[in-house]
């Protein structure tokens, strides 16, 4: 789809000649020339302009009555004057209408001090009013939701909220209830405003008629500093500011960049910050001592137990999860290859086989890496084997911008139903497991006329337009991954500007730990590496007693990696467990022998690569809270105990080898990544990634286990697959302003089947497969297909990280 | 050893010399025009007070240590609730950065103020408070004011940041007020 085209054209404000792109809005041609206009209800981010306060009003030479220059683009030749009497009376009226019912309790309310009514009331109100009458009343402070706060009487009416609501996270919740001065904001039948997105309206509201709870009186603007970062919390590397307070993070601010995050959080990256100040997370090193307790203890006996990593020379295994650096990754392969004389290092979450590191770098191909904005830009997006608002929530808002805005035909194949589904043109539903079967029908259905749905989608992909982007999940198996390449061959997504694939891993960081060489058989910038085991490998090694030391870098397998009992083994069969994490988790809380305090988000200092290739900062926003130290540094100590000195004194030295080592970062520095990042795909180095070799002829070959696999049998059992909520994460567990949120088993089922079963919504259920038993509750949900059920996995307690047979028997409880 | 300014010197010019009543007079005649101003004031008593016994008193707008303020009940066993709100305004105000608010909210089991929110932490560093009286300006509940207390030296440094506790306490009035027209 064609970006907008950028035409300059001139206009005269206050007498002054300025130049503005054609199309854009008097309000932004006036800032952008140093001319204040004062508004409320403009946020271009939320679309078109609605016109809603009348603040913004000019006057513009041959139109006789005031415009709002909020919603009137810029023309050529176009005579504006924003200072003259009749425009000042004008803002002067408005200000003392905004203000008759306003309760001006500015020294208790938390806006105060970053008000846009305060700065505006001040700049360009008269400072007095007539209005003696009483002002109308409502009952506050009160709760909209958990995590906002609502206040009527402040509430000014500029829509924003609700059209974020209604045209931005399509929850189609919040409305205006009432008519005139009674007019107030609330949800349709008063239940609280709980959604994926919710916290964004607080940012919105340009008066303190939405506050956060958790941050509730917590600081005013002139208490706190804002430092900029990134989220950590899932793929999307969202960019925050920290607001800081006495080195505590205490709130959570969207720091808008339109090639990632376009301005908005979610509520998990807004609130589980949290999580970085409870006492549930560990701050000292923790040994376990001889009676079999872990118990706190300094850091050179920490790292001497751990130190013990070297009596494992070559069979010592490490796994690495989502939330490492990209330098941690790197010292950690270190560590491991040189340092211990060992390949076994995974950091693919998943059912991840073997590495096929030739499909690997064919799908990592510079050329074929669709950008986030190409999702909003492009004719044909196809969301492929994965859920955005669950894996990779910001994105699931883009695409509806996309769609909505920019009319982009969006098409959803998946096992579960999405909740874009409603959005699209095309839903397909395959059974869970089934997508390489599935995209092998779709090749063959671009090649070859035909009807139905799959024939459907691969008109769409062929015809429908130039760019077409995939959005694919991290979980397709190897054979669906190279069908989906040649898919992609077949559609020239590879020569093609704006089209492309676009990965969503299952952890943060996934694409930069795996550029780092934390892969089995790849080293760093997907070289070639000595052999080693992949996690489901390490798992069974470990069981059999092959592998001696286990090193957890912020990952928990029992929580993160399929095949729980299998990992229980592994755990328990391997003579020392070092981990790095900041909270005890069940696995590690059983089985670790070190634990090292790791960093939050807020606190290291490195880099990581979101998945569209972006190299994005991650700065210490706060101290580290009690003992806890650096990532990079332990690693570095903990190499020096087994014998390798990696040569790294400062976090900048580890990113220094990194580069050096990764042939496609080469002449990147820390400055150029910047506050918003670079994608190393755009840059020259590209060309050094490592070209594909040809593909083994194995992987896409038809007998995928799903093809010939079991579906759903009529002795009731069905076909399961997984979903990992957006909630399930540890750091929401202990946020204590999240813990309403907290995932739990919900077992999604079709109405089919919960009618068969006799499951009413809601109910509690049973899940049982070989003995193992999980409980839940049922949700039936239309769109899931009968004889299948979804079950959440990577959650704290029920988890469907227990299960490792497709099928499962689902009973009333 | 008498000074030998040396070659260098060329000439020192000294004031012609004096005569001898001329001389006298700048001893004895200049000196005694000084004193009159002061001889004239003798009578009027020292001015110089015994500090620590006695105090100068303040006049009663004078800046010294803060206070802040309850509503008043009347009834000494129920203090009223706090006037501050805990809104920082004072902290935004204050050029010397020495007030330090931290709001909490109150509750209808715990209601500290009559407010929304209330002060939790309310402290003020006195060793760097210049008592520019900014801080009672910007208080929007008269909760703060600057009293008559200018006794505030002590030990420690640590000791000179006030609390709540300490400024909500009726301070004790060691300072005596300047009487009308004093
Ligand atoms: S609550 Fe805030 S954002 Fe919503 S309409 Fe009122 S003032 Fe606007
Ligand atoms: S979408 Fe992901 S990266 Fe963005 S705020 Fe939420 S958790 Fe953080
Ligand atoms: S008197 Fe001035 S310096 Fe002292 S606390 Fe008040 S505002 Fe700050
Ligand atoms: S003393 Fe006054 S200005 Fe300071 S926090 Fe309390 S209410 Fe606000
Ligand atoms: S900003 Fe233009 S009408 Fe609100």
């Amino acid at each position: 789809m064609p970006r907008p085209e950028r035409k300059l054209i001139s206009l005269t404000i206050d007498g002054r000649e300025v130049q503005a792109v054609e199309g854009t809005m008097l309000v932004d041609a006036a800032r952008a020339a140093d001319v204040e206009i004062p508004y409320f209800c403009y946020e271009p981010k939320l679309g078109a302009p609605v016109g809603a306060c009348r603040m913004c009003l000019v006057e513009i030479e041959g139109i006789p009555k005031l415009q709002t220059s909020c919603s009137t683009p810029v023309r050529d030749g176009m005579v504006v004057n924003t200072t003259v009497e009749r425009v000042k009376e004008a803002q002067n009226s408005i200000v003392e209408f905004l203000l008759v019912n306003h309760p001006l309790d500015c020294p208790v309310c938390d806006k105060g001090g970053e008000c846009p009514l305060q700065d505006i009331t001040f700049g360009w109100g008269k400072g007095r009013t007539r209005v003696i009458e009483p002002k109308r009343h409502f009952v506050k402070p009160l709760a909209l939701s958990p995590l906002i706060a609502i206040d009527r009487e402040r509430c000014i009416l500029c829509y924003r909220c609700v059209r974020f609501s209604q045209e931005i996270a399509e929850d189609w919740q919040l409305i205006f209830t009432e008519r005139g001065a009674h007019t107030f904001v609330g949800t349709h039948d008063g239940h609280p405003y709980v959604a994926p997105f919710s916290g964004n309206i607080i940012e919105l509201c340009p008066v303190g008629a939405l506050t956060s709870r958790p941050y509730r009186f917590r600081a005013r603007p002139w208490d706190v500093e804002g430092s900029g970062g990134v989220c950590t919390l899932c793929p999307s590397q969202c960019n925050v500011e920290f607001t800081v307070r006495d080195d505590k993070v205490t709130r959570v601010l969207a720091r808008e960049n339109p090639g990632v995050d376009d301005g908005w959080l979610c509520d998990k990256g807004r609130f589980a910050y949290q999580a970085i100040h409870v006492d549930e997370r560990i701050t000292t090193p923790l040994v376990r001592g001889a009676d079999g307790e872990l118990r706190p203890a300094g850091w050179d006996e920490a790292l001497e137990a751990a130190g013990a990593l070297a009596e494992h020379r070559g069979r010592a295994a490490a796994l690495i999860g989502g939330q490492a650096s990209n330098e941690e990754a790197f010292l950690l392969a270190r560590l491991l290859r040189e340092g211990l004389g060992s390949g076994d290092i995974d950091s693919r979450l998943g059912a991840a086989g073997e590495l096929d590191l030739n499909l690997m770098r064919a799908l990592a191909a510079p050329a074929l890496q669709a950008s986030v904005s190409d999702l909003e830009f492009a004719h044909i997006v196809l969301v492929l084997g994965t859920e955005p608002i669950d894996d990779s929530p910001i994105l699931d808002l883009r695409i509806r911008k996309g769609v909505r805005r920019n009319g982009v035909k969006l098409a959803i194949a998946s096992a579960r139903p999405s909740a874009l589904d409603h959005n699209a043109k095309l839903a397909i539903r395959f059974a869970p497991g089934g997508e390489a079967e599935f995209l092998e029908s779709l090749e063959w259905a671009l090649g070859t006329p035909g009807s139905g749905e799959t024939h459907e989608l691969a008109a769409l992909l062929r015809d429908g337009g130039e760019e077409v982007v995939i959005l694919w999940g991290e979980s397709l198996s190897a054979p669906a991954r190279a069908t989906l390449l040649r898919i992609a061959d077949r559609l020239g997504l590879a020569e093609r500007q704006g089209a492309g694939l676009l990965e969503v891993p299952l952890g943060t960081n996934a694409r930069g730990i795996r550029e780092a060489g934390a892969l089995p058989g790849a080293g760093p910038g997907y070289g070639e590496a000595s052999p080693g085991r992949s996690a489901a490998q390490i798992a069974a090694a470990a069981a059999a007693g092959e592998i001696g030391a286990l090193h957890l870098f912020q990952i928990d397998p029992l929580r993160e990696l399929p095949d729980r009992d299998g990992w229980e083994r592994a755990l328990a069969g391997a003579k020392l467990v070092v981990a790095h994490a900041a909270t005890l988790t069940d696995g590690l809380a059983r089985h670790a022998d070190v634990i090292f305090p790791a960093e939050s988000g807020a606190e290291k200092d490195g880099t990581v690569v979101h998945p569209d290739g972006r190299l994005q900062r991650l700065r210490s926003a706060i101290r580290r809270p009690g003992e806890v130290r650096a990532g990079w540094q332990v690693l570095a100590d903990l190499a020096k105990r087994v014998g390798l000195d990696t040569g790294v004194l400062t976090a900048g030295m580890a990113f220094r080898q990194l580069i050096a080592a990764v042939p496609f970062y080469e002449g990147l520095t820390l400055e150029a990544i910047g506050g918003r990042g670079l994608r190393w795909p755009e840059t020259e180095a590209a060309a050094a990634m490592p070209a594909p070799g040809p593909l083994a002829a194995a992987a896409g070959a038809s007998a995928t286990p799903a093809a010939s696999g079991p579906r759903a049998e009529a002795n009731g059992h069905l076909l399961a697959g997984t979903y990992r909520s957006i909630w399930a994460a540890s750091e929401v567990e202990i946020s204590p302003a999240l813990r309403f949120a907290v995932a739990e088993q919900v077992v999604e089922l079709s109405p089919q089947d919960a009618d068969r079963l006799g499951i009413e919504d809601g109910a509690a259920v049973r899940v049982a497969q070989n003995g193992t038993r999980l409980r839940g509750r049922a949700a039936i949900r239309s769109g899931v297909p009968a004889g299948t059920a979804f079950l959440a996995a990577g959650i704290a307690e029920e988890s469907a990280n227990a299960l490792t047979e497709p099928l499962v028997e689902v009973s009333k409880l | 050893m008498p000074y030998d300014p040396g070659k260098d010197v060329i000439e020192v010019v000294r004031h012609p010399p004096r005569s001898a009543a001329a001389s006298t007079y700048r001893i004895f005649g200049e000196t005694l025009r000084g004193m009159k101003t002061t001889l004239a004031r003798v009578v009027e008593g020292p001015l110089t007070i015994q500090y620590p016994e006695e105090k100068t008193p303040v006049y009663p707008r004078f800046r010294g240590r803060h206070k802040l303020h309850r509503f008043e009940t009347g009834d000494p066993d129920n203090p009223g609730l706090e006037k501050c709100v805990g809104c920082s305004l004072c902290a935004a105000a204050c050029p010397a950065d020495c007030i330090r608010v931290v709001a909490a909210e109150n509750t209808p089991e715990h209601r500290v103020s009559a407010g929304e929110r209330y002060a939790a932490v309310y402290e003020i560093n006195l060793s760097r408070c210049i008592f520019c009286g900014y801080c009672e300006v910007a208080c929007p509940f008269d909760a703060i004011t600057m009293g008559h207390d200018y006794e505030m030296s002590d030990y420690t440094r640590s000791d000179l940041i006030f609390t709540k506790e300490m400024l909500l306490a009726e301070p004790l009035e060691r300072t005596p007020l300047r009487a009308a027209g004093e």
